[in-house]
């Protein structure tokens, strides 16, 4: 579907987005912003103050779709260029992403039975909590246990073996949600319906990329920090 | 309905394993996820991360003799591994691994030897055309699981045994994809199994 070949710093942006367009939110989660003309990825990155070796290491690993731990010895990122990039996208996920979708289907409900549409909004906002609960641990707990780290202050009580024991797959009970509306949904489909259907569909394979990144790149680099 | 898969694939030629990567993608009825190992050195540690279910390993790779060990050694002693084959290799080399996969094998007789794989680990499961309907004890089972009743509750109501229960819920998880609670209710509400005052009058 994508090309799949491996970005470097002076292929042009605009290129990179039309090839892989997913990749536009990972563009705007380093906080660049549209409208970069001509510019190539390593002169956009400086310009927005973006770690140009991060970025693409993100770009790379996710154009890939292998589920593979980057070789951390050949492979050079900033850490803090990926807690920025791992925050903006739960930002995303929290404050755009979950509540839009929500919005919609409520919309798309409107057609069908009172009782099923409460259900399903009802479920729909439970798995809405748990998504907040999991991003915000992150938040709380391992991105400052993380920065602390980097200053060089071990905590005798955490580590990242913790975490990563703990880092269930949210993606989960989307797939159930997107179960019960194609095999079960009551209704007549609408257009409306379809489009929140699409709409879950890309939410589950964003979510799944995102806790890719946590996997692979953001938990193998702290283990290492945690080493020395 | 898709099974979900975990494989590795252990080999140094990114032909191959790009080759595989499309191959074992593109076929139906499961929901596979790869991962790659380009240099021995990293087997192990990608084992123990991955816990795969599946290990597609160039046989020159493992020692026969050091099999056992790296299975225990990695923690993945379920593990199965599939010989990929493509060079010239002493068969009873091969005897050491669950199956093998040949250069040139169909993507139909690879699905069918994922499919004996699978079909081995779970037994309970049945191949008869209406195997994703509820029966009608699965169906009592569910509506007491909507009402918020716990196993041993449900156990007491409709005089079985907490085990059976576990089974039946196992296998209403197995059939429907709907692992919560949660998702249950939608599924009771949809199919009229219950009303929603039922449910409310209870929360």
């Amino acid at each position: 579907m994508y090309k799949k070949s491996k970005y470097t710093d002076t292929d042009k942006m605009s290129d990179l987005i039309c090839d892989n367009y997913p990749m536009v939110l990972v563009m705007s989660r380093f906080g660049i912003a549209l409208g970069f003309g001509e510019k190539n990825i390593g002169e956009v990155c400086s310009q927005n103050n973006v770690d140009t070796d991060t970025f693409l290491t993100v770009v790379n690993f996710l154009i890939e779709e292998k589920a593979a731990s980057i070789d951390l010895k050949q492979t050079r990122f900033s850490l803090e260029g990926i807690i920025t990039y791992l925050h903006n996208a739960h930002d995303y996920f929290l404050n755009f992403r979950l509540p839009h979708l929500r919005r919609k289907l409520s919309e798309a409900l409107e057609e069908c039975p009172q009782d099923v549409a409460f259900v399903i909004r009802k479920f729909f906002d439970e798995y809405a909590d748990e998504v907040h609960k999991h991003m915000m641990y992150e938040e709380k707990t391992v991105f400052p246990y993380v920065k602390s780290l980097l200053e060089g202050k071990k905590d005798p009580k955490y580590n990242i073996t913790i975490f990563r024991k703990r880092h269930d797959q949210i993606e989960m009970k989307i797939v159930e949600l997107k179960n019960i509306l194609i095999k079960y949904y009551p209704g007549n489909g609408s257009h409306l319906l379809n489009s929140v259907l699409f709409d879950i569909f890309e939410t589950e394979k964003d979510l799944a990329t995102h806790s890719l990144v946590e996997d692979y790149i953001f938990v193998p680099a702290i283990l290492e920090l945690e080493k020395q | 309905m898709s099974t979900p898969l975990k494989i590795v694939i252990a080999d140094p030629s990114p032909i191959i394993r790009a080759g595989l990567d499309v191959v074992l993608k593109k076929i139906p009825g499961f929901r596979i996820s790869l991962t790659e190992v380009s240099a021995f050195d990293a087997l192990q540690e990608t084992l123990k991360i991955q816990r795969p279910d599946i290990l597609l390993i160039n046989p020159l790779w493992v020692h026969p003799s050091s099999f056992t060990q790296l299975k225990e050694d990695s923690g993945c002693n379920e593990m199965k591994c599939f010989a990929l084959v493509y060079t010239a290799i002493d068969p009873a080399f091969l005897r050491f691994f669950d199956d093998q996969i040949t250069l040139f094998e169909h993507p139909d007789e690879i699905r069918r030897k994922l499919e004996r794989l699978v079909s081995a680990e779970i037994p309970e499961e049945t191949d008869s055309e209406d195997s994703q309907s509820l029966s009608v004890r699965e169906k009592e089972i569910v509506v007491c699981v909507v009402k918020g009743m716990t196993n041993r509750e449900i156990a007491d109501t409709l005089y079985l045994s907490t085990h059976t229960v576990i089974t039946h819920r196992r296998n209403i998880a197995r059939k429907l994809q709907i692992h919560s609670a949660s998702g249950l209710t939608v599924y009771a509400i949809v199919n009229k199994l219950i009303a929603l005052e039922d449910i409310q009058t209870k929360g």
